[in-house]
């Protein structure tokens, strides 16, 4: 017993101790941006790292921001563990919004009924929309990286276009939902919604490494051939991967929405859904494609993304930087597998 | 920490809407007012950038929760629902909005709207309606069919814009036939006064403020149709309709236009002096210092209580007694004014900003001005007195009624126009 501890321990600590390196090397080459540019890093992080955990507004906030980046993680991790490299969350994230926005601002239901009615719907748009990429890649073999990244600017357009039929009295957005489609206020800007998604993570969780159809699609992902042989449908490994990531991204439009306070509404210009869906895939590479280390890394991405607000205001460092800072990290999480994919190579 | 000297500062914090900072327009004027704040009433202001809009409530909050601040300004109509909740949190501090409708979105949630809430708003149709008079003329000048609009996200005060800008082109179009009316009859085909009233004025809602392509690519398709000049109505997208601008410039060795295009908020001129014709300004900066003096005198809940919808700024406004106005077609005189906030902006990126030298600018726009002929400024000036006097204009929409300029800010309206105008 004492030993698979220790065994599993061992496991955790090679990827938390590249992540945690990569983390680390951010924020150094984050540092020195900053007094290249003329800033206190010491004061900025302080302001930044207080004001994100320093607090329970600010642990409130750090996870309003964490909520959607936890969904679109898993997106890109489910895909990863498949052998998939699906970069179409944002598409999904924005038709799962407007699933969720049509069904919270414009269809009465019960309360109770009806915030779950908008939330499946916003999941359901959003493996409506991944699907079409599945099958193509099913079908007709067409790359996932090129008909996601497609489907994402048809998503934005068509997004736009059934805001401005799913507007109330105010075109730049759709018809708030509900009193009884929203989720309860926790504090600050944080809901209720944040149950539902951690919920989903664990559920993903237990898919992927506690059922058959889990151990299937990890192993068609890691080896298809292998997987073949002992007659799994890599085809229906990757049709899964897909599905649980529409549903992921779909819930992640649905809680903008659903529990987007104050407005409650998906906005016209995406401006309250838009760039979650590829913040998600550094959020899942920072935790290692794992839907619950992908918490603990949206937490993080979270807290810079809160706390780089009090960092502008207290050390008047600009807020972008914690962008750049992202950017870095996952340059430093690729270098080891870029290195071992250029040994091999040159053996 | 070492322990630094106790002062007592007032901070004043502003908060930018998702077109964020370096737009050398919208949000860069509330900053430049932010600053000019600084100066005179010796406050110290924070920018807050928003990059979604998840970032407002926690920006809000995070500006009132200073004990030194006296004021939070929230830039942008879409700051209103957040602006709304945040100053109902903390009753004890000021805050102000601008181009917000707190009050009425409070009105229409049914909560009494905050006494410590200023809405600032600005008669933008009115300036509008000069830019395009202005554009129709130059349009006539030159025999071009059209005039374009790039706009950003479609909320009510762009239809603000949008409407008066093609009604003050229809009443250029008539005050050319009434003032010409041989000229007008012999125009040739491809003059905007023989394009249908419904396509004289091209017109785009890119759905965004920060997408500076998507102002490039509608510009584009504008000027292939052979419109004179484009109006930039969606902040940095400008920069777009400029680099539009300049393709043609390079392809067909022009030093100045047409293709114009014109710019908005702040005096545009100087981005590219020979094809900015005008600028609509819309004084934020003047929103900003406005409401700071407001605090500073202890005056700004009066002032809320006195005109609870909000303080109204213009052409010809007054608030608290005080001539106070808001709205402006850019004039040479107000040019230095903008250089050095291109100045400002190089200094803070390290980037280049400016065209050529501040004194090149001035000559090169004079000369741009000097090019049009007289009767173009004439026509404007007519139409910007008529504004002021606050009298009806003109009868654009049939009704056997004159009008004075609409601002158009429902659906509804916007309709019955765009049925007219297209």
């Amino acid at each position: 017993m004492i030993n698979r501890i220790v065994e599993g321990l061992r496991d955790l600590a090679r990827p938390v101790g590249q992540s945690v390196f990569a983390v680390l090397v951010g924020l150094s080459i984050g540092a020195l941006i900053m007094i290249i540019s003329g800033n206190n890093p010491i004061a900025a992080y302080y302001a930044l790292f207080k004001g994100a955990f320093g607090s329970l507004s600010g642990w409130l906030q750090t996870l309003t921001f964490a909520t959607p980046l936890m969904l679109t993680a898993i997106t890109f991790a489910v895909g990863m563990k498949a052998g998939i490299f699906n970069i179409g969350a944002e598409g999904q994230v924005y038709v799962g919004a407007v699933g969720a926005a049509w069904v919270g601002g414009w269809i009465a239901l019960p309360a109770g009924l009806h915030v779950a009615a908008a939330t499946a719907f916003g999941m359901l748009f959003g493996v409506l929309w991944a699907l079409p990429a599945a099958l193509l890649k099913i079908w007709r073999g067409v790359h996932e990286v090129i008909s996601t990244i497609m489907f994402n600017w048809i998503a934005f357009y068509f997004a736009m276009f059934l805001v401005g039929h799913l507007a109330g009295e105010r075109a730049e957005l759709t018809k708030p939902a509900m009193a009884s489609a929203r989720y309860a206020v926790l504090g600050e800007s944080l809901t209720s919604v944040i149950f539902v998604v951690i919920a989903l993570c664990v559920l993903v969780y237990i898919l992927l490494w506690r059922t058959r159809t889990g151990y299937e699609l990890r192993l068609a992902g890691s080896n298809p051939d292998a997987a073949r042989y002992a007659g799994i449908s890599v085809r229906r490994a990757i049709l899964i991967s897909f599905i649980v990531g529409g549903l992921a991204a779909g819930l992640a439009g649905a809680a903008q929405v659903l529990g987007g306070h104050p407005s409650w509404a998906l906005f016209k210009g995406m401006g309250n859904v838009a760039n979650y869906g590829f913040m998600g895939i550094g959020i899942a590479l920072i935790g290692r494609n794992h839907p619950i280390g992908g918490i603990f890394a949206a937490i993080f991405y979270g807290g810079l993304l809160n706390g780089r607000i009090a960092m502008q205001a207290e050390a008047g460092v600009y807020s972008e930087l914690v962008y750049v800072i992202l950017g870095i990290i996952i340059i430093s999480l690729a270098i080891p597998d870029l290195l071992a994919i250029v040994k091999k190579r040159f053996k | 920490m070492i322990a630094k000297p106790e002062k007592a500062v007032s901070k004043i914090y502003v908060v930018s809407d998702i077109g964020g900072r370096g737009d050398l327009s919208f949000n860069d004027m509330a900053f430049k007012g932010g600053e000019e704040a600084e100066e005179i009433y010796g406050v110290e202001m924070v920018e807050l950038i928003s990059t979604t809009e998840a970032d407002y409530l926690p920006n809000l909050r995070t500006a009132a929760r200073d004990s030194d601040t006296v004021l939070v300004v929230g830039v942008g109509y879409l700051l209103t629902d957040a602006l709304l909740e945040v100053a109902q949190e903390y009753p004890d501090k000021n805050f102000a909005g601008i181009d917000t409708f707190t009050y009425w979105a409070a009105l229409d949630a049914g909560i009494t709207p905050p006494p410590n809430m200023m809405d600032i708003v600005y008669e933008e149709h009115k300036g509008s309606a000069l830019v395009g008079a202005l554009g129709a003329l130059l349009a006539i000048h030159y025999d071009k069919p059209h005039i374009g609009g790039v706009f950003g996200i479609e909320i009510p005060v762009l239809w603000k814009f949008e409407i008066a800008y093609k009604w003050g082109a229809e009443w250029a179009v008539r005050w050319y036939e009434s003032n010409y009316p041989s000229d007008y009859a012999a125009e040739p085909s491809t003059s905007i006064v023989n394009t249908a009233t419904d396509k004289r004025v091209l017109y785009t809602y890119t759905g965004t403020f920060s997408d500076i392509t998507k102002g490039y690519e509608a510009a584009s398709v504008m000027y292939d149709e052979d419109a004179v000049a484009v109006f930039n109505i969606a902040g940095p997208l400008g920069l777009g309709i400029n680099q539009a601008v300049d393709e043609i410039a390079t392809a067909q060795s022009l030093t100045q236009g047409p293709p114009f295009w014109i710019g908005v908020d702040a005096n545009q001129d100087w981005i590219n002096p020979g094809f900015v014709i005008s600028s609509m300004m819309k004084r934020v900066d003047f929103g900003v210092t406005r409401a700071t003096e407001l605090v500073r005198k202890g005056l700004f809940r009066d002032a809320i209580e006195e005109s609870p919808t909000g303080m109204l700024l213009g052409i010809g406004t007054e608030v608290a007694g005080i001539p106070m106005e808001g709205i402006s077609v850019s004039t040479l005189a107000d040019l230095d004014e903008f250089i050095e906030m291109g100045v400002a902006a190089e200094e803070r990126t390290g980037e280049s900003v400016l065209p050529m030298t501040p004194d090149e600018i001035r000559t090169t726009a004079a000369a741009l001005r000097a090019a049009q002929p007289d009767w173009i400024w004439t026509a404007v000036g007519e139409l910007a007195d008529k504004i002021r006097a606050g009298d009806p204009i003109a009868d654009l929409d049939g009704d056997g009624e004159l009008e004075t300029v609409p601002a158009a800010t429902t659906q509804e309206v916007v309709d019955s126009w765009r049925a007219i105008f297209g």
